[in-house]
């Protein structure tokens, strides 16, 4: 069998890819809105559980002047559609998504230690992302289970 | 994009992904343009406080009543009170200050402005309690609302400055505050357990993020912390208020005052 067969092996539409495409696109939804607010500045209000203006106004939430949140954008939306070709047949695609998605994970596991030790504070919608991406990486692990 | 195993049993139109992806795409940039004007101009914010019928329910009355006296602007007997919950290092906090100054100096004779302190106990607001009693030590002098302004005004110097308690110096100093009376006030137990008193009162109204900030015991939306908005509600309550008097009967729409 070929890698592509074990990825789609109920016939018609790939499940898994399906399933991290409809992930991604939660993610990129929120990506949106943090980018929004880093660009717009509008400063949302301190709460108990997080410290969004505290995260979002830090001097690690931009490169180059470019939010953060909008590479997380264009990361998900890749991903959504690697996804979703894969999920479609093109299961090439699929080590490609894999791939990205691994260097997501890292690059949120950076973000987490940085709102943890560094910052001092946690970004709810920050953490709704991390929560996304580490989803699509245990959709891709988990189809690489089944295959082995 | 073709299959790149050539796999012909697998083909599957490539169209119906293209399609959803070039939508998601449109959708993705439409809703961050809308989402990204509607933030400069919150219109939300404008309709919300334009609904006047749309009050929110007051907060309970049974409250503890927080520090007393409470740190107050304006006329004792005002129909209308605003009263705030803050965070002397929140951002948004301090970003809301200037439009509560507004308000101030244009309210100044007709509404009452209460400030309650509520010290948020969160990693990054290490300060924020200490800087509750600061303002306090300087309003035992007579001077809480220049001091909270100062601390306001300055967020950024001190905020994440180690040599934060030399620049609170500098404004006690500024504003005219016998220094050292200040300094051991600050350290004492009366302020303390003024803003224990505040955080009793913000916790029973089950305040989880500041500022808060309630009008007449109605709490403000938070897209509605800009001036128009405000003025739109101080205006409808001034209003109410105005109506019930002329007419005792209960021309207020039988929604009861409830004064903090």
């Amino acid at each position: 069998m070929t890698e592509a067969d074990e990825i789609e092996d109920r016939g018609g539409v790939a499940w898994l890819p399906l399933a991290a495409a409809v992930v991604a696109l939660a993610g990129l939804a929120d990506s949106i809105y943090l980018t929004v607010h880093a660009l717009t500045a509008v400063p949302v209000p301190c709460s108990i559980i997080e410290g969004c203006e505290t995260v979002l106004t830090s001097p690690y939430a931009e490169i180059a002047g470019i939010p953060l949140a909008a590479f997380g954008a264009v990361s998900y939306f890749l991903a959504f559609s690697l996804a979703l070709m894969t999920a479609f047949g093109n299961r090439g695609l699929w080590k490609f998504f894999g791939t990205l998605v691994v260097f997501m994970a890292l690059f949120t596991a950076w973000l987490l230690y940085l709102q943890a030790f560094v910052i001092g504070a946690f970004c709810q919608f920050c953490l709704i992302s991390a929560a996304t991406t580490f989803t699509l990486l245990i959709i891709f692990v988990i189809s690489k289970l089944r295959r082995a | 994009m073709k299959n790149v195993k050539n796999e012909p049993a697998k083909k599957t139109a490539s169209g119906v992904p293209l399609a959803i992806i070039v939508i998601v795409l449109i959708a993705a940039a439409i809703g961050g343009y809308y989402l990204y004007n509607s933030s400069k101009s919150t219109p939300a914010a404008n309709r919300a406080a334009t609904n006047a019928n749309a009050r929110p329910a007051a907060t309970p009355v049974n409250a503890p009543p927080g520090a007393q006296p409470p740190n107050t602007l304006g006329p004792q007997t005002a129909e209308v009170t605003v009263e705030e919950f803050a965070d002397f290092q929140c951002g948004s906090c301090a970003a809301v200050h200037p439009t509560l100054k507004e308000l101030q100096s244009i309210y100044s004779s007709r509404v009452r402005f209460l400030f309650r302190n509520y010290p948020l106990a969160i990693p990054a607001h290490d300060k924020s309690y200490e800087a509750a009693a600061a303002a306090e030590a300087a309003g035992l002098q007579g001077k809480f609302w220049a001091m909270q302004d100062k601390l306001f005004s300055n967020q950024q110097a001190w905020t994440a400055n180690p040599n934060y308690r030399q620049l609170w110096t500098d404004y006690a100093k500024d504003i005219g505050l016998d220094v050292d009376k200040w300094q051991a006030d600050a350290a004492g137990l009366q302020t303390k357990s003024r803003v224990d008193e505040d955080l009793k009162r913000g916790r029973a109204l089950s305040i989880n993020s500041t500022p808060t900030i309630y009008i007449n015991g109605r709490p403000v939306p938070y897209e509605s912390f800009n001036v128009a908005s405000m003025r739109n509600l101080i205006d409808a309550e001034l209003q109410r208020a105005a109506t019930a008097k002329a007419n005792p009967g209960g021309a207020g729409g039988g929604a009861p005052a409830s004064n903090p």
